[in-house]
């Protein structure tokens, strides 16, 4: 919201306290300055100039060269604006002077050859305005090197305040000021109007629907002048960043602005029956706003009708039907006050967001629609020579009246950590028209006016004392207590799984869980996002792959082919059609391993290697090891159903599927775009973390010597390495304690459709020497058994 | 005579021989005493003129000479290809190094670990909850109103009228607050969405780290000395900090903390807007509502809550300017951290 410091200071005194401090002040009390402009500042250095001459620049027929009077010296300035001329008294920005647009200083510069010293402004280059078709063409009495500050009256601080949504009260120049007198301990000055008994015989309010309409509060001016409001009152309009469109509409504006109560001013000739009906839409109708649009009403959408028809949507538009117009004689100003809830729902309905709606939905004063109603017909007739009906017409059934509140001084310090001056505290309260109506030793008790909503408990009351009294005076403390229970961590697992895929090389990467229907359907039941930002973003993901080999097609774009990346996070899919429930979806955590490209480059004493399934299963082992679950998963070989994978496998721990991956399929690979091999695996994260133990043992170092064997047979080729090794294990005696394949070879030598494997055992016993006889004799029995079950034949050795 | 001549060149030569440094100054040698002209086989061109009766004897003395010299040349011959030898047979210690490949965590897991670490060394645990969130864990059950404007102030992703991805990390607030009785002092991270038009300030998801601290005395100066001492632990001793009032429905009262510009060391630049201050997290008092909602005792319990996000974080502490390059997982990106 923007806010005029010459307007604000109608309304409280701030002394000579400088702009820079009354912005920190504001912010340090809850008004969060975004911005802004001290136009004494900004508008420094710019003057009225005169333009003397202008002729066609010798290089450039777009441009003029003119001649400037600045009320010292003639000056040649290059002008590229279609309107300039000769005898206009115009924005003259001297060199040195910086340009608000762009915000650049600006210099002594040769344009198409020609010598340019300064530059003739337009609204748009001076932030004044948007038009940018031209210079701003002054009124020709202005005296040439009169500054602009005060040839235009830019002498004002415009100040952008971001307002909290709890704040409707500080909508207002009043509600800002408000705040300004508690910290500065001045006195608020509420401009006067004259009492206004309440009559009905002018016009007719009839509030229908209550609940919504708690007040209905009307004013009538006669025989006003539509016409160009004048210059305080534009320049006001203009300065807080709205158009002013004409004395009426603006004195509107004006007290909307002044003391936060949205007014609509209809055509009194064109109520019909002149009447006003406050009532809610009983079905689905459409009705056209004051913009020239049609709109949508939902059932329930409160509006003002006339005796037959309705007229505005309340609290949000007028409508077209009874807008003001230039042959507008009679006003009706309405000022009323609507249930917030009622306001948001139509606006977010209609999705349509006005001034007035903004601060309805926020939450209006319903005991200051009178005072509005009747200042804003005071200034109408005052600006447009209209006449003032005596009386007020003002339905309010059921008067709101103050909540009152009971704050407990030690509630305070127990609150904020220390405590406050009890006079302090009761200056700050008045300040803010929280009006103490009692006191004891312990207490005080309050009444919240109803522009504060939003202090509804003791706890809000503490928070405005905090809030004037200054967060600053509040002591920071340098000790904490910590107690001695159990400190838990969720994500000491996670973590310990990604220092062991770093270590083995990957690099993490954090993926958008948001997908396009495309990609997410690749796997799962995706879960669709009702209002997504685009469609590229409009399912969560079911797994992680499908963001990993986005990630792997984004890098091989940018050359980058060898890679080995991992990802923790959650996926989602359905278990329902409607999601009601924690019932209707799964999020799961995983864990995704992904390599592709080169394991190893080429160097010059290395040669290059490709990832390939092996060493995909090698990462895992690796991996599976340091979180101290080798030899607990088992994997298993089957075709995946889904044609995924060409070469598949997952890891079970007891019959359950704990992960699965492998080589994947080119299909997938091209709807990502990739056209190289992807070797990736799926954890289920949470399962992972289930069976990991949480206990180690030391297992003592052996201390017998072991006894080593190798052997290698000719098997058949289709014969596969499990089955031989789990034959081996079972086979042999417990002094045989590990067999690892170290060799394949294949070769016509060996036959056809043959292939040589060669294992080597290790023996021991934890608890003594084991004699050469023994081993012997276990060895060659396995010898026997393995020749004898597979049909193979050992080779010399 | 021709001993007197052994002499002098039995000199020169063991001066000569010492300072050989390499073949070429060795071949000199060999030639000035060795060569058919050389200093030696002049010495037999005089034995000529000896007299016989002396001829054996100083031939023995000469023999024995020339055999002496022989072997000190052949000595320091044998020295100078040993080293030339071992210098062939060495290593080029000169060429690279074989590299290990050792991987990352995500510059944002770094910064949330940092985060983590200070957080717990003050006495917090760290717990996790769901991204899919219901509507009355991520608004309600945190004092947003249905048809309260305050729900503007987080554009939310709905899977459904009653679900959402959660738009904050305080929905796991309320899940530990019903989980377990007070004290309950715990940071929440986590990854969150917001229905933002993405560009290079925002991102519709990003993660947060939310802090929680209740028990029967905690103030809103706790709050402002852990806070300031996280700041501290993290930015460095000599930033200063502000606290400054706002509003968030789960906090009253509401504040959000600001640190001096580290960037322009407070005088203002176009990161910190010239002001010379950067927001870096919002904070509060648990509101009394969020209280009744999880069944805790509001007269008896106080708390502090606080939330910031790791990405802006992260941002100001690397220079990074543009929030996508976190989730494009750019390799020459993720490699550098
Ligand atoms: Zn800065």
């Amino acid at each position: 919201m923007k806010i005029s410091l010459n307007w604000l200071k109608e309304y409280v005194d701030i002394g000579n306290l400088p702009v820079p401090e009354l912005i920190s002040l504001l912010t340090m009390s809850g008004l969060e300055v975004e911005d802004y402009k001290d136009q004494n500042e900004i508008y420094k250095d710019f003057i009225v100039g005169f333009v003397k001459d202008k002729k066609k620049h010798p290089n450039a027929d777009r441009l003029s060269l003119c001649t400037v009077y600045n009320g010292k010296e003639d000056l040649q300035v290059v002008c590229g604006a279609p309107n300039v001329d000769k005898g206009q008294k115009i924005i003259f920005a001297p060199v040195g002077s910086t340009i608000p647009k762009g915000n650049f200083v600006l210099k002594k510069a040769k344009i198409r050859g020609t010598e340019s010293c300064g530059m003739i402004c337009s609204e748009d280059e001076l932030g004044l305005g948007d038009n940018h078709d031209g210079i701003l063409v002054l009124d020709s009495s202005l005296v040439e090197g009169t500054p602009i500050c005060d040839a235009l009256n830019l002498n004002d601080v415009l100040i952008e305040i971001a307002i909290t949504p709890n704040r409707p009260d500080a909508l207002s120049h009043i509600g800002v000021a408000r705040d300004i007198s508690a910290l500065l301990g001045k006195e608020l000055k509420i401009p006067k109007v004259k009492s206004s008994k309440s009559i009905s015989k002018l016009a007719e309010i009839e509030i229908e629907d209550k609940l919504n309409c708690p007040r209905y509060s009307a004013k009538i001016v006669k025989n006003v002048k539509i016409n160009e409001s004048p210059a305080w009152l534009k320049n006001k309009i203009k300065n807080i960043g709205l158009r002013p469109i004409n004395n009426i509409v603006d004195v509107t504006n004006f007290v909307m602005h002044e003391v936060g109560q949205p007014l609509h001013a209809f055509d009194l000739n064109n109520l019909s029956k002149k009447k006003i009906i406050v009532k809610s839409t009983k079905e689905i109708s459409t009705f056209k706003t004051l913009d020239s649009k049609d709109r949508k009403l939902p059932k329930d959408t409160l509006m003002i009708c006339d005796g037959e028809k309705p007229i505005a949507i309340a609290g949000v538009m007028g409508g077209e039907n009874s807008e003001i117009n230039l042959e507008t004689k009679d006003i009706l100003i309405e000022s009323a006050y609507f249930n917030p809830s009622s306001i948001r729902k139509t606006s977010k309905a209609l999705a349509l967001n006005t001034d007035a709606s903004y601060r309805f939905e926020r939450g209006t004063n319903p005991n200051i629609t009178d005072f509005a109603a009747i200042r804003a017909a005071e200034l109408i007739a005052e600006v447009s020579g209209g006449k003032i009906e005596e009386g007020i017409i003002d339905n309010y059934p059921n008067k709101i009246e103050p909540k009152k509140l009971t704050v407990r001084f030690t509630r305070i310090s127990k609150l904020l950590g220390f405590g406050i001056d009890k006079e302090k505290i009761k200056n700050i309260l008045s300040a803010l028209e929280l009006n103490i109506i009692k006191e004891d030793k312990d207490n005080l008790i309050v009444t919240v006016p109803t522009f504060r909503p939003d202090i509804e408990r003791e706890v809000d009351i503490i928070e405005e004392i905090a809030r004037i009294n200054g967060y600053e005076n509040i002591p920071t403390i340098s000790k904490i207590s910590i107690t001695l229970d159990k400190k838990t961590d969720e994500t000491t697992f996670t973590e310990l799984i990604k220092s062991v895929a770093n270590s083995l090389g990957f690099y993490e990467m954090i993926n958008n869980p948001l997908l396009s229907k495309e990609k997410a359907m690749v796997i799962g039941d995706p879960i669709i996002v009702k209002n997504p930002q685009n469609l590229d973003m409009e399912y969560l993901r079911t797994s992680l792959i499908q963001g990993g080999l986005k990630v792997v097609s984004h890098n091989i774009k940018f050359g980058e082919k060898d890679l080995q990346l991992y990802e923790v996070g959650n996926v989602f899919n359905k278990t329902k059609k409607n999601i009601k429930s924690f019932d209707d979806f799964t999020e799961k955590s995983k864990l995704l391993f992904i390599v592709t490209g080169k394991s190893t480059k080429k160097e010059w004493n290395v040669n290059e290697s490709g990832y390939d399934f092996y060493k995909l299963k090698g990462f895992l082992n690796s991996f599976e090891r340091k979180i101290f679950l080798d030899n607990v998963l088992n994997d298993s070989y089957n075709a995946h159903e889904s044609n995924f994978y060409d070469n598949y496998f997952q890891k079970n721990y007891k019959g359950k599927k704990i992960g699965e991956g492998g080589k994947l399929n080119k299909k997938i690979l091209e709807q990502f775009d990739i056209s190289q091999d992807v070797f990736l695996f799926e954890y289920d994260l949470e399962y992972l973390k289930d069976i990991a133990p949480d206990k180690k043992y030391y297992i003592e170092p052996l201390k017998f010597p072991k006894i080593y064997r190798d052997f290698a047979f000719i098997f058949d080729k289709e014969i596969i390495y499990n089955s031989v090794i789990e034959f081996i294990s079972k086979n042999s005696s417990e002094l045989s304690k590990s067999v690892r394949i170290f060799d394949l070879f294949e070769n016509e030598s060996l036959g056809k459709n043959k292939k040589s494997l060669a294992f080597a055992l290790e023996y021991y016993s934890k608890d003594r020497t084991l004699t050469e006889e023994e081993v012997e004799k276990d060895f060659r029995s396995i010898i026997a058994a393995v020749t004898k079950k597979f049909d193979a034949q050992l080779r010399g050795n | 005579m021709l001993q007197e001549k052994i002499k002098l060149i039995n000199k020169d030569f063991s001066f000569e021989i010492k300072s050989i440094k390499d073949a070429k100054q060795l071949d000199d040698l060999r030639v000035k005493y060795f060569s058919k002209n050389g200093l030696v086989p002049s010495l037999f061109a005089l034995l000529k003129e000896a007299t016989s009766k002396e001829k054996p004897l100083l031939g023995k003395i000469l023999n024995e000479f020339r055999t002496d010299l022989q072997n000190q040349f052949d000595n320091v011959n044998s020295q100078l290809n040993d080293i030339k030898n071992t210098n062939l047979n060495k290593l080029d210690l000169t060429l690279p190094g074989v590299i290990s490949n050792i991987g990352s965590k995500h510059i944002l897991t770094q910064t949330l670990d940092e985060i983590k670490f200070i957080f717990k060394g003050m006495g917090f645990s760290v717990h996790e909850g769901p991204e899919l969130e219901s509507d009355y864990n991520n608004f309600e059950a945190l004092n947003f109103a249905q048809d309260h404007p305050a729900r503007d102030m987080q554009d939310t992703f709905f899977v459904s009228d009653d679900f959402v991805l959660r738009t904050h990390t305080s929905p796991v607030q309320i899940r530990l607050m019903k989980k377990q009785k007070p004290p309950v002092r715990a940071i929440m991270p986590g990854r969150v969405y917001r229905n933002e038009a993405v560009s290079s300030r925002s991102y519709c998801m990003f993660h947060q780290v939310e802090g929680l601290y209740v028990d029967t005395d905690v103030t809103f100066a706790e709050l402002k000395g852990t806070l300031a001492s996280f700041a501290k632990q993290f930015y460095g001793d000599d930033l200063k900090f502000r606290f400054r009032p706002s509003f968030f429905p789960f906090t009253e009262p509401s504040a959000e903390m600001d640190i001096t510009c580290f960037i322009c060391k407070g005088d203002g630049c176009k990161i910190c807007k010239q002001s010379g201050w950067l927001e870096i997290l919002g904070c509060g008092m648990v509101d009394p509502n969020v209280f009744d909602n999880v069944g805790y005792d509001n007269e008896k319990y106080t708390g502090y809550a606080f939330g910031m996000g790791i990405e802006r974080i992260a941002m100001l502490k690397f220079g990074i300017t543009d929030i996508r390059v976190f989730f494009e997982n750019d390799y020459r990106f993720l490699k550098q951290f």
